[in-house]
């Protein structure tokens, strides 16, 4: 469980805050989507989330730990955070590499253990990335590195999953194998924070959606409530059409031409 | 290459650079001399030439390419630059003005020499660290990058001010210490750096599997549970000073700090806890052959140590310039 | 940074930038010798108004036409030379180590001799200015020649050039009889000790010039000369340079007796923990010798090698 309590985190040297007084929690066993148009604080909240960003006021908590405590090991023990991007520069085994997330659970000699190991291979296996765990990191495609790095944060074991724009660089099929997956860990308890750009595939999977505009919520719901034309149109300042299609059963979004406007 | 073998290699290497060492130099000694003047018998030059002047030498010469190459391992690592290298904090540029400084005022003795120069290079971390504070950089090891090739340009000119008046004596100690040696090796010199590199590189070894972390990098490292900001600075001080440790004993030897943790990452040592040992055999064995080669190359004289090391650094880079086209 | 002390170093050690005290070698030899040739051919058929050359092949007049009567000395060396032949009052510029006398320091300074100062030294309005023949001189005695100013560029290594470059300033200066008596009180002196200590035992030296690098004197210097007038053997006798780098290993095989070295060096050599495995240093035989005496080849050779054949024999020469 996350918990957002009227969180503002602001930039350094900025004058307006990134995000201004925002609540909203992240149950157990759902996915939780954050959505917005750029600018509108969803990658400002994940940072502020890691610790890296000082919050001006309110609180964020995870499994009830303030994201300000000292102890970042168990900090990092109750939430597992896959950023936008990443990229080594140094190559390892993808084995290795997803096995770098046990580190908040290596005890002082750091010692890899039974548990370390199996918790790697679950990981490994629920990620769908067996056929290459023992490829180089260098030699991964974009959608291959990506599913990488979520079965890193997979062998964190965490209770909650946080993930920042996850499906930048994947092919539809991939995108879809994600976005089951996500639910695939919500089914199993995991509470799922997802910051996604995908609308259709939000309106699809999650089971909340929090709408950000300018650093405030500007809607919370399902989708059936947050997806609707005049709810989006103003916050995305772009005509769109909502339809609901019903090979899918889920709200999707049409953008409409700007001409139009 | 295999784990295994890497290691014995390792060692076996170092341990037959050291023999070799010990028993040829400027003077030709056969092994048998060798020997009697190790266990104290025979010619007493021999023996002075073996046991006062070549062995400290050579434990000097292992102490400093061991320092240099886990300094230069854990910072590649935590600052995530494979160019790295362990004068980079204004290292190099602040224990060379301590050098000056203490040759220009008559400090130019085998003991105070190296307190100017530790406290110089102390004195160039010390300020790069706050500029880099001042200038905001949280944990971006750009900034830090940037603020010691600030330090070191300022070094430069301090030093170039210093030299251009100074007598001719003057200036050829200095320059000679600029360019690293291990001549003036001896016993308690030999104690000090020990000490120092088993204690400064422990406590890298200590770190060792937060510097595998902050290798991912800021929000990552901070995604797992480590404090970058906190850890990376941890990781640059104790490297930094390690450095500056081997600055003081042999002045300065470049490339080392460079080029080893390419070398063992070569031989398929990734994780730290086994990269920063690794490094510490490589470039024990690298400054132990460079010394050696010095020695031999030109007798009666002597090449400078740094001389012989910044050789190594042109098939280094060429290899380099290989990978990127 | 490295790389650019690393290019200082080798200027220093081929001696660019040891200004009027211990000279080193340079590559090209060929020019002084031809001179010298041309010196010892016109020295065997005098001729009227007879022109010799100096170090950088430059020919040198007789003063007779027009002798200088304003003189820049830009080497110690020189400097001495000149008052020792009584032109003392015609010099008007000297190098900023010109010392050793009351005369001496009341001429004006007008800077170091490599690469000097051409304005300073035109300030003097001179007529003649003796330069240290070094390749980093050549532009400043073009430029010297090209303001109309006589210029003799001198390498004063060993003794003979010493004889050789009183003469040609003697020839210069219009006062080759003084300088032929100069050349001649030195060359008495130095017979003089040669005899005393010709039967005696020569210990075997080692002559400290500086330690870090390692540097000693060989047998391209006056002082290796001096040394073997002294009555004494230089270890390094076999080196051909003036001024080598040697290795502490290598002295402590060679052995030496005694060692020499200026009051500095000796202080070092006595603090140093490596030094001692040198068997001289640790019986004690670690001479101190007053640097400015044997600096450079000049009037004083003569005393420098009594000097030191005192140190060596201390019981035999006073």
């Amino acid at each position: 469980m996350i918990c957002f309590e009227r969180v503002v985190a602001r930039y350094p040297r900025a004058s307006r805050a990134a995000v201004d007084d925002i609540s909203f929690a992240v149950p157990p066993a759902q996915i939780t989507a954050v959505v917005g148009p750029n600018g509108s604080g969803k990658s400002t909240l994940v940072r502020a989330l890691l610790g890296m960003l000082p919050l001006v006021s309110g609180t964020i908590r995870v499994e009830g730990l303030d994201s300000a405590t000292r102890d970042r090991r168990a900090f990092a023990r109750r939430v597992a955070v896959v950023t936008q991007r990443e990229s080594l520069v140094f190559p390892m085994p993808v084995r290795e590499y997803v096995a770098l997330g046990r580190y908040p659970h290596e005890g002082s000699w750091h010692a890899a253990g039974v548990e370390d190991a199996r918790a790697v291979d679950d990981a490994v296996t629920l990620a769908g990335i067996l056929p290459f765990a023992l490829r180089s990191t260098e030699e991964l495609s974009g959608g291959e590195w990506q599913r990488v790095r979520i079965a890193r944060a997979l062998a964190q074991a965490a209770p909650a999953l946080v993930l920042d724009e996850p499906t930048t660089f994947l092919d539809i099929a991939h995108e879809m194998a994600m976005f089951e997956l996500f639910t695939r860990l919500a089914r199993g308890g995991t509470a799922v924070l997802l910051v996604s750009h995908q609308l259709n595939l939000v309106a699809r999977f999650a089971d909340r959606i929090v709408l950000l505009h300018q650093g405030r919520v500007a809607a919370a719901g399902t989708p059936n409530e947050v997806m609707r034309a005049a709810v989006l149109e103003p916050v995305y300042d772009w005509p769109l059409v909502v339809t609901r299609d019903p090979a899918v059963g889920a709200p999707a979004l049409l953008p409409l031409r700007g001409s139009s406007h | 290459m295999k784990r295994p073998i890497f290691w014995v290699l390792a060692v076996a290497m170092l341990a037959v650079l050291m023999i070799l060492g010990v028993s040829w130099g400027t003077v030709p000694l056969t092994p048998r001399a060798v020997l009697a003047a190790l266990a104290g018998h025979g010619d007493r030059n021999a023996i002075e030439i073996v046991r006062a002047l070549r062995l400290p030498r050579v434990a000097l010469a292992a102490l400093v390419g061991a320092g240099l190459g886990v300094s230069g391992a854990a910072l590649q690592g935590s600052l995530r630059n494979a160019l790295a290298e362990p004068y980079l904090l204004g290292v190099s540029g602040g224990a060379a003005v301590g050098a000056v400084i203490g040759v220009a005022l008559g400090f130019s003795s085998a003991i105070a020499l190296p307190l100017f120069a530790f406290a110089g290079a102390a004195a160039a971390i010390a300020t790069a660290i706050l500029i880099a504070r001042a200038a905001g950089g949280r944990a971006d090891p750009r900034v830090l990058l940037m603020a010691g090739v600030i330090i070191g340009a300022f070094a430069n000119a301090a030093i170039m001010v210093v030299l251009s008046g100074a007598p001719a004596n003057t200036m050829r100690s200095a320059l000679w210490w600029m360019m690293g040696s291990a001549a003036a090796a001896d016993w308690p010199q030999v104690a000090w750096l020990a000490g120092y590199t088993v204690l400064a590189g422990g406590a890298l070894l200590w770190f060792s599997r937060d510097i595998d972390i902050l290798a991912l990098g800021e929000e990552s490292a901070t995604a797992l549970g480590v404090d970058a900001e906190r850890a990376g600075r941890r990781v640059f001080l104790v490297s930094s000073l390690l450095a500056a440790a081997t600055v003081a004993a042999a002045g300065l030897v470049g490339f080392v700090g460079l080029v080893v943790p390419h070398l063992v990452r070569a031989a398929g040592i990734r994780r730290h806890r086994a990269l920063l040992p690794g490094a510490a055999l490589a470039g024990a064995s690298l400054v132990v052959l460079a010394d050696l080669v010095a020695r031999v190359a030109h007798p009666p004289a002597e090449l400078p140590l740094g001389a012989v090391t910044a050789l190594v650094g042109v098939p280094f880079f060429l290899v380099q310039l290989r990978r990127l086209s | 940074m490295a790389s650019s002390a690393f290019v200082l170093w080798r200027a220093l050690a081929h001696g660019h930038l040891l200004p009027g005290t211990v000279p080193f070698v340079r590559c090209a030899r060929a020019v002084p010798v031809l001179a010298l040739c041309v010196v010892a051919c016109r020295a065997a058929s005098p001729r009227r108004d007879a022109v010799s050359a100096d170090d950088f092949g430059e020919p040198v007049a007789r003063g007779s036409a027009a002798t200088p009567s304003r003189i820049v000395s830009l080497m110690p060396a020189t400097t001495e030379l000149l008052f020792a032949i009584g032109a003392g009052p015609r010099v008007v510029g000297r190098t900023p180590w010109d010392l050793w006398s009351d005369s001496a320091r009341r001429v004006a300074d007008v800077g170091v001799g490599l690469r000097p100062n051409i304005e300073a030294v035109l300030a003097r309005r001179p007529d003649l200015v003796l330069l240290y023949a070094t390749g980093e001189n050549r532009a400043a005695a073009q430029a010297l020649r090209a303001a109309g100013v006589a210029v003799i560029a001198l390498r004063i290594d060993r003794v003979e050039d010493f004889r050789r470059a009183a003469r040609l300033i003697g020839m210069a200066t219009g006062d080759s009889a003084r300088a032929a008596a100069v050349v001649d009180s030195v060359d008495r002196t130095l017979a003089r000790v040669r005899s005393r200590t010709a039967g005696l035992p020569r210990p075997t030296v080692f002559w400290h010039v500086w330690d870090a690098p390692i540097i000693t004197i060989a047998r391209g210097s006056f002082l290796d000369e001096l040394l073997t007038i002294a009555g004494g053997r230089n270890i390094y006798e076999d080196l051909s340079q003036p001024s080598p780098q040697v290795s502490l290993e290598d002295i402590v095989r060679r052995d030496p007796d005694v060692i020499l070295a200026g009051p500095d060096g000796a202080a070092r050599i006595r603090a140093s923990a490596t030094w001692r495995s040198v068997r001289a240093v640790r019986e004690g035989h670690v001479l101190v010798v007053d640097t400015s005496l044997i600096g450079h080849p000049s009037v004083r050779m003569g005393e420098a090698a009594t000097v030191l054949a005192h140190l060596l024999h201390p019981a035999v020469v006073q």
